[in-house]
């Protein structure tokens, strides 16, 4: 009788959980479009930094597209197609370089509408699946870094493929039992041969064009339409004085920002091709007889991680960031009574985190390792 | 026909010049009403939108155009050097012109239709309309049948026009012209004559503050229209920042358009390139074929042989390892040791896979990765390595040129065989499929 | 007793001494002094591939690199290596555009002396010279550890000012459209604005 009661109860309780998320009444353009409102106040930035990534996302799309035209995901001319593009194509130089810088663009704005939502308790009910969802974007992005880098196949692309395919597996040793293989099951599955090769360029190629985006346009969606339905979270503790529509209002603000963002972004990869960070040798495209060369890393986004690999034993980076990972995900119940202040503050120590270690990671790391 | 060109072509200007200055200024000053358009926009509004919005869009850009060739020839030819542009402005002016002679066409059949409006219509405004109807379907003609004119004309009537206003007529570059492009310089003239007699002057009253000003609405008072008159007011002024906003927008589109779409169009038609530049392309591609078919067979090698190849243990030494491809298909050194045997080390470094330096330093080899050093002799890493795991040593098989085996080393435990000086020179080195564990 | 050689030996015997030094001291070839100077200088990492052919040096047998090439290519390599004087134009089959140019420009007597002073080596090159024409110049490339030869690589903020100066037109034009746009579309919501304010109409 009481078992009866209580599993009734929970399919109620769930029941009424999905219903307050996807509340059927709110969902229609007089709603979404005409009622919602975007509170003024100080952190109201924040509000912008969602849409300046999907932005780049667009960008993303359209000069992916560009770049397929050209294009060839073989071993053998997947490096030349790429010099080819640079070289000879129209503007295909600067199409590359866009897609380059705007990829780090979509990843750096991720990482701040993640931060700013965190600070301005954007999680609250009945927004959990909004920060979850947008956890998930944000994994995916990076995934779409880390499979991006492999395509031109040069020098570094393969060899920081290689250890990062190499870490997956590294992370085997410290699981128990079952799950011992599971990485090593993971990295071959992507990796798709012995060594990182053809196997693994035509996967990477197929996630990073296919696979990724479905799944980003997917998540992106509902994502959007929970923003949407629940309309912009309050962000600070009093009550905002003004408010200000989302249509046109918002929305307008919002294009001319992109308007802004476009032309940073135009300018500096018409001046600054992306790849002059490097050392030359390492662009050379990758031989698979020869010796590795010296300077091997990873993108700037993944400084946060890589620095402290270097640095530290593998199973502290392995707990914290499977600690991370999880608080990250249960955000919207671990901090549920937690005050805007404190959110803030712990926000302000990741920004700061986050913003030493991409700057001065590798000064660290020479200072600590030699 | 000298003295027909110098009369049409030479008096004619001056003449229509000075009547048309005279003219305008006497029917300005001395019957300011008249000094307007006529506008019969109250007696018939719908076929007038139909015609004078094209009209006057068209022709202002049209005459906008010659003016700008004739007041500064020099930029104007160096903007229409570029291929693409000369193809834009040239199909304009003749989308232009035809929206001109659409405009042109609704508004004579407006006067020639309307009840009302033909109850306003002069004889000289019939002239006026015709004669413009004659002159855009010349400028259109002229566009078709002789095309480039936007550039032509640089080198013929602007010359000509600035020999007319420097009082230095001369008739050179215009007199051998095509009869067509002469009628419309001609009839140009005449349209200047007709200003002070017609409705034309009132292009003297451009009324540039249209634009930005709010709508003027015309309410009726009425009760019925009363409620709908604040209304009409708020659309009026909305309507406004639309036009402007609007316009913004085209001039930023175009803008962005005229330098985005021939590189756009240029990107998916293709590059075409030089033949040497398709020669270095081919050498390239077809060496980095070479290279992975070289790597596929280096599989198959291992897939179908007991031993391979890694060289002649005379050209070994214990300072530069010799890279080689392992059973694995991955990175192996090959060194000599100090008795003068093989030493087969694995190059894949331990730690995340790097494949580590050829150079031994103090007999030691370095992963440039992370900065790993591995003694070959024992394969250990530095205690502050970050790799922790040794380097494995492989097998190997000493056979002479014949392919007798004389010395073995499995991997681990002891060499088997010994080495006579005589064989040491002769002596290759090979690696072996038994010896591969797993 | 007469000995006499033919020509033709008579030519191998007067090659000999020279292919003997020139196999016996692979390591003094490829000028590692420069490389050094370079990656100390700019604290990027750079290979031989800067003025060489082959990013791991001369010596070995792989593509343009001494064991590996044909009579014709050893043949041109004599010529550039006898290029002690500045101004020949050599065409070295283990030098890239770059190396070719530096024999060129100051010759390999010059260069040899350089070793020691390797800081000098920009200030030797011609100032004007920048062969991918990226608006960097060589002996600048050559300071900073960067490509001197690939149009896409240099110093970032070097390369940032070259680009701003070239493309001046490009981001000025783009800059204006921008403005445009942005200033049209704030025209729109002035205007939507107006049309869906909350209006109070007058009583009748």
């Amino acid at each position: 009788m009481t078992r009866d009661n209580s599993s009734t109860s929970k399919t109620a309780n769930t029941l009424s959980f999905i219903a307050d998320r996807f509340p059927l009444e709110k969902m229609n353009l007089e709603h979404m479009l005409a009622h919602k409102e975007v509170p003024v106040h100080k952190m109201s930035w924040g509000y912008y930094t969602g849409g300046m990534t999907m932005f780049f996302f667009m960008i993303q799309i359209i000069t992916g597209l560009f770049l397929l035209f050209y294009y060839q995901p073989t071993v053998s001319d997947a490096n030349l197609s790429v010099e080819y593009i640079t070289k000879y194509v129209s503007v295909g130089g600067l199409i590359r370089n866009m897609h380059a810088w705007s990829a780090s663009g979509m990843i750096l704005f991720a990482v701040v509408h993640l931060i700013t939502a965190f600070a301005m308790k954007s999680f609250e009910k009945p927004r959990e699946l909004t920060w979850i969802m947008g956890v998930l974007l944000l994994i995916i992005t990076f995934t779409f870094g880390f499979t991006g880098y492999l395509l031109p196949w040069n020098q570094i692309a393969v060899n920081a493929t290689k250890v990062g395919l190499q870490s997956v597996e590294d992370i085997g040793q410290y699981l128990p039992g079952m799950l011992h293989e599971v990485p090593r099951i993971l990295r071959e599955t992507f990796q798709g041969e012995a060594s990182v090769g053809q196997s693994t360029l035509g996967r990477f190629y197929a996630l990073h064009v296919v696979l990724l985006p479905l799944a980003l346009a997917g998540l992106l969606g509902i994502h959007l339409l929970q923003v949407q339905v629940h309309g912009m979270s309050q962000g600070v503790d009093e009550k905002p004085k003004k408010q200000e529509r989302f249509f046109p209002v918002f929305l307008f603000k919002d294009l001319t920002l992109w308007g802004f963002l476009f032309f940073i972004l135009f300018t500096l990869s018409l001046c600054i091709p992306f790849e002059s960070f490097l050392p030359f040798p390492l662009l050379a495209p990758y031989d698979a007889m020869g010796a590795t060369p010296p300077g091997i890393k990873p993108e700037w986004y993944f400084f946060f991680v890589y620095y402290p690999l270097e640095l530290l034993p593998f199973w502290v980076i392995l707990l914290a960031s499977g600690l991370i990972g999880a608080v990250l995900i249960l955000t919207p119940w671990i901090f549920k009574g937690s005050s805007r202040k404190t959110l803030t503050f712990i926000a302000t120590a990741v920004s700061l985190y986050l913003l030493i270690m991409t700057l001065f990671g590798e000064q660290i790391y020479h200072l600590l390792k030699h | 026909m000298p003295a027909l060109d110098n009369f049409f072509l030479i008096a004619l200007p001056y003449l229509a010049v000075v009547i048309c200055l005279v003219g305008s200024y006497y029917r300005i000053k001395t019957r300011p009403m008249t000094y307007s358009a006529l506008s019969s926009q109250f007696l018939e509004s719908k076929g007038l939108m139909w015609g004078s919005l094209p009209w006057h869009i068209g022709i202002i850009t049209i005459i906008a155009a010659h003016f700008i060739a004739f007041l500064v020839p020099g930029l104007w030819q160096a903007l229409l050097s570029n291929q693409t542009v000369l193809l834009f402005v040239e199909a304009a002016g003749l989308g232009l012109s035809l929206l001109c002679l659409f405009g042109l066409a609704a508004l004579l059949l407006r006067r020639f239709t309307s009840e009302k409006v033909q109850s306003v219509t002069s004889q000289m405004d019939l002239v006026v309309l015709l004669v413009l109807l004659l002159q855009v379907a010349l400028g259109a003609h002229i566009a078709v049948s002789l095309s480039w004119g936007a550039l032509w004309s640089v080198g013929t009537t602007v010359p000509y026009l600035w020999s007319l206003l420097s009082f230095t007529p001369d008739l050179s570059m215009v007199q051998d012209l095509p009869l067509a492009v002469k009628a419309h310089i001609v009839l140009a003239w005449v349209l200047i004559l007709l200003v002070p007699f017609s409705r034309l002057i009132h292009m003297f009253a451009v009324p540039l503050e249209y634009i930005g000003r709010p709508w003027q609405n015309v309410v009726w008072v009425s009760d019925r229209r009363k409620e709908a008159a604040p209304q009409a007011f708020v659309e009026g002024e909305a309507r406004r920042y639309f036009v402007k906003g609007g316009l913004a927008a085209v001039f930023g589109l175009s803008l962005l358009s005229v330098g985005v779409f021939d590189k756009i169009f240029r990107f998916f038609f293709g590059p075409r390139l030089t033949a040497h530049q398709e020669t270095e392309l081919m050498t390239t591609r077809l060496s980095r074929l070479e290279a992975t078919s070289s790597q596929r067979k280096l599989e198959l090698e291992r897939q179908e042989n007991d031993y391979i190849l890694v060289g002649s243990l005379a050209e070994l030494n214990s300072e530069r390892g010799k890279y080689f491809i392992d059973y694995t298909m991955m990175p192996a050194l090959a060194f000599k040791t100090a008795e003068g045997l093989p030493l087969l080390i694995s190059a894949k470094c331990t730690h995340l896979g790097c494949t580590v330096g050829a150079d031994a330093v103090d007999g030691k080899i370095l992963c440039p990765c992370h900065i790993s050093y591995f003694s070959i002799d024992t394969g250990m890493p530095n205690a502050d390595s970050p790799a922790k795991t040794p380097l494995p040593h492989l097998g190997w098989v000493l056979m002479d040129t014949r392919g007798n085996q004389l010395v073995s080393y499995s991997g681990k435990g002891a060499v088997k065989g010994t080495l006579s000086e005589a064989q040491r020179a002769s002596a290759r080195v090979y690696i072996a499929k038994a010896h591969q564990i797993g | 007793m007469n000995i006499s050689f033919s020509r033709t030996s008579q030519k191998l015997i007067a090659v000999t001494p020279v292919l003997i030094w020139l196999f016996a001291m692979p390591q003094t070839q490829a000028y590692p002094q420069f490389q050094e100077f370079s990656e100390k200088n700019s604290g990027r990492n750079v290979n031989c591939a800067m003025c060489h052919l082959n990013g791991d040096g001369p010596t070995g047998d792989g593509k343009g690199q001494i064991g590996g090439l044909t009579k014709e290519e050893l043949d041109s390599l004599m010529r550039a290596r006898s290029a002690l004087a500045p101004g020949t134009q050599v065409d070295s089959p283990i030098l890239n555009k770059f190396g070719n140019e530096i024999i060129k420009d100051i010759g390999k007597r010059k260069l040899l002396e350089l070793r020691q002073n390797p800081q000098d080596l920009a200030k030797a090159l011609p100032a004007q010279s920048d062969l991918d024409q990226d608006g960097i110049s060589d002996g600048q490339e050559y300071m900073d550890g960067t490509d001197p030869l690939n149009p896409e690589h240099g110093d970032p903020l070097k390369l940032l000012l070259a680009n701003l100066n070239k493309y001046r037109l490009h981001v000025i034009l783009t800059f204006i459209a921008v403005m445009t746009l942005n200033w049209g579309i704030m025209q729109f919501l002035k205007g939507l604005e107006i049309l869906t304010r909350p209006r109070q109409l007058p009583k009748a």
